[in-house]
């Protein structure tokens, strides 16, 4: 098993949960402090290579209506999120960013790095209401020996709903599946690993089908 | 990496007491919006703006693959690069660009969108229907090294109510997906555009590839040639 799919699924709600004091402020889905981690940063060790393939967080619906005003008054969910007529959305406004080592993956077109990709853009969990706009590709690769992070930074707490069904705004922590993050990456090891550095000196890109397409050609070539 | 995958959302948000904010905020509240008024989603004065116009550097390319927008309020997307606007009407005038319709964001936005009022009388939480994209950026955009590009979002309605007391809810928010070529992969893209092939990172990776197989056969040929010179000078 040299070549496999894995996924990293977080949640706001579980372990020590996201209160509103968080909002605002970036956390490692991995190791910061909130939702389930893990025991130690995420890294590679000098014969894994890691691609990452897809990251979504929970979505956020701008309602593009007064939603207090005249006319139709929204106080309720809006397909499924919680809404908060301040800020006008509905949501947490989560945001999710990649870093590698030290650098962030996402910038703005003033190369100043920016929260990431929106929920509303890379929706997690995909429905009907909240489709993706957005596909990571190119893939993300982390080379041997590289520490790496998933960020989530979210704005608006009064979008989120605790355990008792309050807005996390007014106190309380967060409700599971309130505020989720989702990674997909493909871990390649040992000699897959080796491969995978191969393909990246060729600038090919790193996908099961072309380590399998290399093998196959190392083959041929020795037959 | 020298191929990215970037995004940039905007959204009519930005802190009491102010139009536009360089960094999200948790006190973010919606803005009002001029109909018909266009809006550079970077440096536009409303909503979350970044510190300088949007503009390619020398070894820089950049690929725009998507643009979308909120459907309220009949928004619409515009790409204009230095003084060129993109989307044109036929008899070559000016036009808003992509609405929002055409290109929801998010994907399956409420379909509940008054066409003809700030306040869709027949909106409701949990409608069931959701708009899906009838446009697809194809072929992509090219911003060229040096050049400056702009994001314009223009709402054919004013939002209902002055913004900046909550007293009106009325956000809408726009998306560009691009990607940035940088250093080594920016030459590469532009190579691509002399030889009219599409800018891609698959084009990209083939164009790597090609050079390294010409590489191998010069190198190989090379060999093979000073091999057959000291066979000769043998004889």
């Amino acid at each position: 098993m040299s070549m496999r799919s894995q996924v990293y699924e977080w949640d706001a709600g579980r372990n020590t949960a996201a209160a509103n004091a968080n909002a605002g402020t970036r956390t490692s889905i991995f190791i910061g402090g909130i939702g389930n981690n893990i025991t130690k940063p995420a890294e590679t060790t000098a014969t894994e290579f890691v691609v990452i393939e897809d990251i979504a967080v929970s979505p956020t619906l701008p309602l593009g209506i007064d939603g207090h005003a005249a006319g139709p008054v929204v106080t309720t969910d809006v397909r499924g999120l919680s809404y908060d007529p301040v800020q006008g959305t509905a949501g947490g406004r989560a945001f999710c960013q990649v870093r590698i080592n030290t650098t962030d993956y996402f910038l703005d077109p003033d190369n100043v790095p920016n929260d990431g990709i929106p929920g509303t853009a890379s929706p997690y969990p995909r429905s009907l209401n909240f489709q993706p706009s957005f596909n990571l590709y190119p893939d993300v690769y982390v080379l041997p020996g590289q520490v790496w992070d998933v960020l989530v930074t979210f704005y608006h707490a009064a979008g989120l709903l605790t355990t008792t069904g309050t807005s996390l705004a007014a106190g309380g922590v967060a409700a599971t599946g309130q505020l989720q993050c989702f990674v997909k990456y493909t871990l390649y090891d040992g000699p897959d690993a080796l491969i995978a550095n191969k393909l990246l000196e060729m600038g090919i890109s790193i996908n099961p089908g072309n380590v399998d397409w290399y093998k196959r050609s190392l083959l041929a070539s020795q037959a | 990496m020298s191929m990215r995958s970037q995004v940039y959302e905007w959204a009519n948000l930005a802190p009491v007491g102010q139009t536009s904010t360089l960094r999200r905020t948790i006190a973010d509240v919606p803005k009002a919006l001029t109909a018909n008024r266009e809006l550079d989603l970077f440096i536009g004065g409303v909503g979350n703006n970044i510190t300088k116009p949007a503009e390619t550097t020398a070894t820089q390319f950049i690929v725009i693959e998507d643009i979308a927008c909120s459907p309220n309020l009949g928004g619409a997307m515009q790409i204009r690069i230095n003084t060129t606007d993109y989307f044109q009407n036929p008899d070559v005038t000016d036009m808003l660009g992509i609405p929002g319709l055409a290109s929801p964001y998010p994907r399956g936005a409420n379909s509940s969108v008054a066409l003809a009022a700030a306040t869709p009388a027949a909106f409701q939480a949990g409608v069931i229907g959701n708009i899906l994209k009838s446009f697809d950026l194809y072929p992509d955009v090219y911003v060229l090294p040096g050049q400056t590009f702009q994001i314009l979002y223009t709402p054919r309605l004013a939002t209902p109510a002055a913004a900046d007391t909550a007293t009106s809810t009325a956000v809408v928010s726009a998306f560009v997906k691009y990607t940035l070529y940088d250093g080594p992969d920016a030459l590469i893209a532009n190579k691509l555009l002399e030889l009219g092939v599409t800018i891609n990172p698959n084009n990209v990776d083939w164009y790597k590839r090609s050079l390294i197989e010409q590489q191998q056969r010069s190198a190989s040929a090379a060999s093979a040639a000073a091999a057959a010179l000291a066979n000769g000078g043998g004889q």
